[in-house]
């Protein structure tokens, strides 16, 4: 019994189906998938020279190498023409990042197409309006110029841009890439100058990873092929299977099984030993990346679950092994590190001057890991192999390490432990990110600081708003009601900040002309500092969007050309238009481009020449390519010799255009993009530092990390006092492989409505055993930030008094539970680490329970 | 409704179904079942144990099926404890055979995991579609007979 309909017939593309190259919208992995649109009332046959896909279909596909096009690979769009058209979407066979495989995320890509008669029908179409309660459309003109007015007023009157405040996406896939995020940086800082700008899952203008970049290493160093040829991977707060699916599925879990031996021998200096990959999860849960290698390599895979917030003593006390056993190569640091900065590592972050016990024994009170587990992890990253080759060790962190306590201080102790250990630079190493999201950063230098050494931090702009600054808020592609930290509060402000506005101008009647709503907009948000005009971009009505004043229509992934890199390659493509966005929305560059020349017109009118001319950045702008060759030009020459790779941007592309990147197709080219000094040919970068660091002199720089100084007050405040047994349970968040982000599109789709109805949480059985809770029932979960209903998953994933609550949950955020907390030197978020209690919720939902599975998850066995 | 098809009999009809099809110049939608499907016995409720799958070819002997008795009601459920389910048994990631594992289906190809008390929902891993249930019917002897696929069977564009 279907519990939505199904499908047991699909058409075939016919030959001359229209065929595009694309990648994946979703993660960080950037699968490559193909595209084919052709018009309903068409068929290709099931002969392998009769169809499109050049697939045989008279005999059923072999399993894992045949062609996968399934149920949610297919769906129908209405043309502008008014004709229907069949749009399958496949994962591509010819791309060397998944090799024809794909994921629960991926797999649907064709169900996010607009369709007037499916879920996507809900994708916004006009620009909307809010009049009192209501939104209506307006059409561009009118809300272009409704914007220029009301920024142009406030800057004018202010002379600077603090009141314009504006949270927006810094990365590249999701339907954004270097074209969006240079349309946005030339609005925001060449012709603007915003400083109080946040990035999409963050409060502030930050990297998430200065605590490496200082170091001289970019965050994305190394290539899917080191998944293959290391010797040991480590998974710190990565939880790729979730996360990263086809990249720990193709290529790390393979290494584990064995499978790239003959990979290993061919790559390994000779008489080098090869032998089936080591894995560390580093984790407070046991994820389901850690559970599904058990099932190949139980004991090949090692597991330490430290303390929340205590991973940086951990990589220090790691460290501190490969000093005391000598696992590193003295010549390396001296020729590639820099030595004088060594010596503050070593007091400060090695504790030299603390002898080995003692100091073992602290480490292992504070992140009750047990020092044979610690010793046995420097074993496995750094422990020479036979005949003293170095071993080589691949660390993978993520939002684990980023979204911590002392993200800077957390992110430079695993960086400092790979390249104390040379895991850097050489076949099967690397340190560096798992990545989220793809990327696709270029923009003009922005004016906002750097880390605390550089600066900085940068300003809180959550805090910022929600204390009653800034008038103008502009939130583009991101909903920061589910995804900012202690994001209840933040909702609660917002909302009264907005509705100040509303209020006052629906008073005395609603204006009748742009003109006097700007004017009217203006008046009250001086009247009243309290007062928010909030302007929201995006593909649909987020939580967000229901507190905006303006709502601007944008095109989503396939209904414009854009470029993106991954991040386990840095490996850039061409992501191509295969439909047209609904109605009059349009891609964000051009709507940055459109609220540019509308500035330019106003101040033209004002007889203000020169500051209309930076307003009119994008006036040649005509396709996607020209906002992506623009954006070339801010980077670096690129005539650069290989070992030089290190002194360009990772995402530098110079030289590359859209037809040299369809000519490459799936095989794309690697940033950073060199122009070879001695052919004069582009060519991509496979690993960065092999010879240099990304440093001034190219000397990796240490850094003394701080000492463990306990939680800070946001979360300490539980630990106080009764606290601790009114809050009982320590709380961290994560995702699931099922939904994307806020799951935006996954909430239209019964696939994964139907299974995620709601947000969960994870309890322990022994916690269930005590609390009388069982799976499906309901609980809140709830501490002084916030509270949440959620479906309890018993699991032995969360140890005894931990939590783990799934994030962005549509029917509720983990965030509305996590503090403001944010780190002194960077302003980064803990989002993942606070304290809760639970209650169970009276009563039950049965239809809920009926439907929704809650079988136990990460039991492979 | 269904009935064992003789090969001519699947050839016509398949021909007449694109037929309609083109000549409407709409999307057909093929909601499953859009085809004819061939009654096949699965079992007989008196052999069936808990927890004991039954491997069985549907609707052709190309397509491994798979049969369990779960124990416990489940949507879709036949026989007196409404807890006999049917479900291809190709995942529907890349097409590996799924194994029955106590409540639940696991593919041994990239631990994609399927709930049969929730029609087939995929609860982990990477399959982005559910395991097509196969409807049953009880026959007074007992015979649990396969009736239809609900869902597109992994490597197929067309079931029957
Ligand atoms: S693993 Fe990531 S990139 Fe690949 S199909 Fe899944 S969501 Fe897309
Ligand atoms: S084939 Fe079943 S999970 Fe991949």
């Amino acid at each position: 019994m279907a519990l939505f309909e199904r499908r047991d017939h699909l058409p075939l593309p016919p030959k001359g189906a229209k065929t595009y190259n694309t990648v994946c919208q979703y993660c960080n992995v950037g699968c490559g998938y193909k595209v084919y649109v052709w018009p309903v009332g068409e068929e290709g046959g099931p002969g392998k020279d009769q169809n499109a896909f050049g697939a045989d279909f008279t005999n059923p596909q072999p399993p894992l190498v045949g062609l996968n096009y399934t149920e949610t690979m297919h769906s129908v769009v209405q043309g502008r023409d008014g004709r229907e058209y069949h749009v399958a979407i496949v994962p591509a066979q010819d791309s060397p990042i998944n090799r024809g495989d794909y994921s629960i995320r991926g797999g649907t890509n064709a169900l996010t197409t607009f369709s007037p008669t499916r879920g996507t029908q809900d994708r916004l179409r006009y620009p909307l309006l809010r009049l009192g309660d209501q939104f209506q459309a307006v059409t561009w003109q009118e809300a272009l110029t409704l914007m220029g007015r009301v920024i142009k007023g406030i800057r004018d009157r202010d002379g600077n841009d603090d009141n314009l405040t504006v949270k927006c996406y810094d990365h590249g896939g999701s339907g954004q890439g270097f074209e969006d995020n240079y349309g946005a940086g030339k609005l925001f800082f060449d012709a603007l100058s915003i400083r109080h700008i946040a990035i999409h899952n963050r409060p502030a203008y930050n990297s998430e990873v200065w605590g490496s970049r200082e170091r001289g290493v970019h965050e994305l160093n190394y290539d899917v092929s080191d998944a293959r040829l290391a010797d040991t991977v480590v998974l710190w707060g990565a939880n790729p299977y979730e996360t990263a699916t086809v990249f720990y599925v193709e290529h790390i879990l393979p290494n584990l099984k064995g499978a790239t031996l003959g990979e290993k021998k061919a790559a390994f200096a000779n008489g080098e030993p090869a032998e089936p990959g080591y894995l560390i999860v580093i984790d407070p849960r046991k994820t389901s990346s850690l559970t599904a290698a058990e099932v190949y390599a139980k004991d090949r895979v090692l597991h330490l679950a430290p303390r929340l917030g205590t991973d940086y003593i951990l990589a220090n006390a790691m460290a501190r092994v490969v000093w005391e056993r000598g696992y590193y190569d003295p010549d390396y640091l001296k020729a590639r590190t820099d030595m004088t900065l060594f010596e503050d590592y070593k007091k400060k972050s090695l504790k030299l001057g603390t002898p080995y016990d003692a100091f073992m024994d602290e480490a292992e009170t504070i992140t009750g890991v047990p020092r044979a587990q610690i010793e046995q992890a420097a074993e496995w990253m750094a422990k020479p192999k036979g005949g003293g080759q170095k071993r080589r060790t691949l660390t993978i962190y993520e939002k684990g390490i980023i979204w911590n306590m002392k993200n800077y201080d957390q992110v430079a102790a695993v960086v400092q432990l790979a390249v104390l250990t040379h895991n850097i630079g050489r076949p099967g190493t690397g340190c560096g990110r798992q990545g989220g999201h793809q990327e696709g950063y270029v923009r003009p230098p922005a004016p906002t600081p750097g880390s605390i050494f550089n600066g900085g931090p940068p300003v809180n702009v959550d805090k910022l708003l929600t204390s009653g600054k800034g008038k103008f808020y502009w939130v583009i592609a991101t909903d920061p009601y589910l995804s900012t930290p202690n994001s209840q509060f933040f909702r609660k402000r917002i909302h009264e900040r907005t509705q100040k506005l509303t209020e006052a101008l629906g008073r005395a009647g609603e204006p009748g002309t742009v003109q006097a709503w700007a004017d009217k907009i203006l008046q009250v948000l001086y009247e009243d500092p309290d007062a928010l005009f909030m302007v929201v971009q995006d593909i649909y009505m987020t939580d967000t969007a229901r507190d905006a004043h303006l709502i601007l229509p944008a095109a989503a992934w396939g209904e414009a050309n854009d470029t993106s890199i991954n991040c386990n390659s840095r490996l850039l493509r061409l992501y191509e238009k295969f439909t047209d966005p609904p109605g009059e929305a349009k891609p964000d560059w051009e709507i940055f481009k459109w609220v540019g020349m509308r500035l330019a017109e106003l101040y033209r009118a004002d007889g203000r020449r020169e500051e209309a001319a930076k307003f009119e950045f994008g006036k040649d702008w005509k396709t996607d390519e020209d906002v992506f060759l623009a954006g070339s030009q801010e980077f670096k020459d690129n005539a650069v010799s290989e070992a030089d790779e290190a002194t360009l941007e990772a995402e530098n592309y110079k030289g590359v255009t859209y037809s040299f990147l369809k000519e490459v197709g799936q095989q794309g080219i690697r940033t950073p993009v060199r122009r070879d000094p001695a052919t004069g040919k582009l060519v991509g970068t496979l690993r960065r530092y092999t010879h240099r660091f990304g440093s001034s002199d190219g000397k990796f720089k240490w850094y003394g990390t701080d000492d463990w100084e306990g939680y800070p007050p946001e979360v300490d405040k539980y630990l106080k006092g009764e606290a601790p047994e009114r809050y009982p349970f320590w709380v961290t968040t994560g995702r699931a492989q099922t939904i994307w982000q806020t799951a935006y599109h996954d909430r239209n789709l019964p696939e994964k409505t139907l299974a995620l109805p709601l947000p969960y949480v994870e309890v322990n059985p022994e916690d269930a055993r005590r609390l009388g809770l069982a799976g499906g029932d309901l609980v809140e979960v709830y501490n002084e930030e916030g509270n949440g209903t959620f479906m309890v998953y018993v699991t032995d994933a969360v140890q005894p008094g931990m939590l783990f609550l799934v994030m962005y949950h549509w029917r509720g955020t983990s965030n509305s539970l996590t503090s403001g907390y944010t780190d002194p030197k960077t302003t980064i978020p803990w989002y993942k680490g606070t304290r809760a209690a639970l209650r169970k919720v009276a009563g039950a939902l049965p239809s809920l329970h009926q439907t929704a599975s809650t079988l136990q998850q990460n039991r492979f066995e | 409704m269904t009935s064992v098809l003789t090969r001519r009999k699947f050839v016509q009809l398949s021909v007449a179904s694109v037929a309609l099809f083109s000549a409407g110049g709409r999307a057909a939608t093929w909601f499953a079942p859009s085809l004819t499907y061939p009654s096949i016995k699965a079992g007989n409720v008196a052999k069936i144990e808990v927890g004991k799958p039954a491997y069985f070819n549907y609707p052709d002997n190309r397509a491994q099926a798979v049969l369990v008795k779960l124990g416990k009601p489940a949507l879709g459920g036949v026989g007196k404890d409404r807890d006999l389910v049917a479900f291809s048994a190709s995942c529907t990631h890349m097409g590996c055979g799924v194994q029955y594992k106590g409540e639940r289906f696991v593919c041994p190809c990239h631990q994609s995991m399927f709930d049969p008390a929730k029609s087939g929902q995929v609860y982990q891993g990477l399959a982005s579609e559910w395991l097509p249930q196969i409807p049953l019917r009880v026959q007074p002897n007992g015979d649990v007979v396969a009736t239809a696929v609900e869902g597109l069977i992994w490597g197929r564009v067309k079931n029957v």
